[in-house]
C-alpha cells in the first residue's frame, strides 16, 4: 500500500515466488525438450520448443485458475494468491513465445506476410489461440495497481474475469489443433483432466462460499442479527450477508461494521484483523479505520459503513450502507 | 478477397498501434502525473511497465487525460 506507484513492489516473498516461477519454467522446458528429443529423434528443436512452450503456458493457466478456489478451500494457500499476478504475467510471456515460434515456423517461410498468412488460415484453432493471447496480453498489461485505480474496480475486475474466456478459447485451441493431429490419447486425457480439475475446484469453492451469502436472519425493524458479541473475537470480525457481505468487527470494547470488500482487489476484509487500530485486509495489507471506513492518511481508499447496535449481548447491523467513508458511532460492549 | 480483408485489418491495427504509441509516450512523459497523483513521482520503470497497456487502451487513457484538464 503506497502513495507513489513503484514498478514492482518487490519484497522477500515476491522474490521467492518469482524465483520459483523462473526455475519452474526452465526445468519444465529443459525436461520437455530433452525428453522430447530422446523420444522423438526426428523432431526439430523448433517443434519441441513450440510444443514445450504451449504445454507450459497451458499448465501455468491451470495453476492460475486453481489458486483462487484453492485459497478459498484452504486459507493456508493464500500466499499463492498474493502474487498471482506475477504468475499471470509470466504465463502471457510463455504464451507469447509459443505464438512467436509458431508464427515463424508455420507462416514466415513463404512469400506471404506472416500475419496475413495467419489471418487467412481460416477461422480455425490458430484464430482461437490468437484471441486467447490478446486477452492474456490485456490482462498482463493491466496487472498493476495503476490500472485498478484508473480503470475502476468494476471494469478492471471484468477485464480480468476474461481469463475464463481465454481458458475456454485455449481448450478449443488445443482440441482443434494439437488433439486433432495427435493419435495417442495421453494429451486428450490430460486436457480433460485439467478441465475437470478446474471445474471441480470452482464448484467446491462455490459450495463452500454459498452458505455465507444466505441472507442473515432479520429482526422486525429490518436490522440483521449478527449473533452474540461473545462469538466475535477481539480484533476479528463476523461476516453477515445482506445484499453484500458485511464485516462486523469487534475491537477494544467497540463494534463497527464495514463492507467486507476491500477497495484494492476485493479481498475479504472480514477475514482480516484489527492491527494498530485499523482493519487490515488479509490479502495485501490495505487498511481502513473501523469507525469511518477510511484508509488512514495519506491514503484515500474508502469502504461503506453500517450502523450497529448491541442489545442484550447480541449485535445487530442495519443492512442499509452509508456512502464510503461515512463516520458511524461504534456500538459499545 | 481474404487477402484484401487481412491486409485491411492489419493496416487498421497498425494505425491503431502507431497512434497508441504516440499517445502512450506523450502520456507517460507529460500526462500520467495529472491523471493519477500517485504517478507524479513514480520511477521510469513504472512508466515503462504501464506503457503497453496505455498503447492498447489509448482511447480510454486519452479521454481521461482530456477530462483531467490537460490536452495532449
Amino acid at each position: 500500500m503506497s502513495v507513489t506507484y513503484g514498478a514492482v513492489g518487490w519484497n522477500r516473498a515476491k522474490r521467492a515466488y518469482d524465483a520459483a516461477i523462473g526455475v519452474g519454467i526452465v526445468i519444465y522446458l529443459g525436461l520437455f525438450v530433452g525428453v522430447g528429443a530422446l523420444a522423438h529423434a526426428d523432431a526439430t528443436i523448433e517443434t519441441l520448443a513450440i510444443r514445450g512452450l504451449a504445454t507450459l503456458a497451458f499448465l501455468m493457466l491451470h495453476v492460475i485458475l486453481s489458486i483462487g478456489p484453492l485459497a478459498r478451500l484452504n486459507p493456508k494457500l493464500l500466499p499463492l494468491l498474493y502474487n498471482r499476478r506475477h504468475l499471470g504475467v509470466a504465463t502471457f510471456f510463455v504464451a507469447l513465445a509459443h505464438a512467436s515460434f509458431a508464427i515463424v515456423q508455420f507462416h514466415a517461410q513463404g512469400n506471404v506476410h506472416p500475419f496475413v498468412s495467419l489471418l487467412t488460415a481460416g477461422w480455425g484453432f490458430q484464430t482461437l489461440g490468437l484471441c486467447a493471447l490478446v486477452i492474456l496480453f490485456l490482462m498482463a498489461a493491466t496487472s498493476h495497481d495503476f490500472w485498478l485505480a484508473n480503470l475502476g474496480a468494476r471494469v478492471w475486475k471484468s477485464l480480468h474475469m476474461a481469463v475464463y474466456l481465454a481458458y475456454a478459447l485455449l481448450v478449443l485451441h488445443v482440441a482443434l489443433g494439437a488433439l486433432h493431429s495427435e493419435s495417442r490419447p495421453l494429451l486428450a486425457m490430460l486436457t480433460a483432466v485439467g478441465f475437470v480439475w478446474v471445474i471441480t475446484l470452482h464448484v467446491l469453492a462455490a459450495a463452500r462460499e454459498a452458505p455465507k451469502d444466505r441472507p442473515a436472519p432479520g429482526v422486525p425493524d429490518g436490522w440483521i442479527d449478527a449473533g452474540p458479541v461473545t462469538d466475535i473475537a477481539d480484533g476479528r470480525a463476523r461476516v453477515v450477508c445482506a445484499s453484500e457481505r458485511i464485516a462486523v468487527f469487534r475491537y477494544g470494547g467497540k463494534i463497527s461494521a464495514v463492507s467486507n470488500v476491500c477497495r484494492h482487489q476485493a479481498g475479504p476484509l472480514g477475514e482480516g484483523r484489527v492491527i494498530d487500530g485499523c482493519i487490515t485486509c488479509p490479502w495485501h495489507g490495505y487498511q481502513y479505520l473501523p469507525e469511518n471506513g477510511r484508509s488512514p492518511a495519506p491514503f484515500t481508499e474508502r469502504v461503506e459503513t453500517y450502523d450497529v447496535r448491541v442489545v442484550a449481548g447480541r449485535v445487530y447491523v442495519n443492512p442499509l450502507a452509508h456512502p464510503p467513508g461515512t463516520a458511524v458511532e461504534p456500538a459499545r460492549v | 478477397m481474404e487477402d484484401t480483408a487481412a491486409h485491411l485489418l492489419l493496416a487498421l491495427l497498425a494505425g491503431y498501434l502507431v497512434v497508441g504509441a504516440a499517445v502512450g509516450v506523450s502520456f507517460i512523459v507529460f500526462g500520467i502525473g495529472r491523471v493519477d497523483p500517485g504517478a507524479r513521482a513514480a520511477p521510469w520503470a513504472f512508466r515503462l511497465i504501464v506503457l503497453p497497456g496505455v498503447i492498447a487502451l489509448w482511447p480510454w487513457i486519452a479521454a481521461r487525460w482530456i477530462r483531467s484538464g490537460a490536452a495532449p
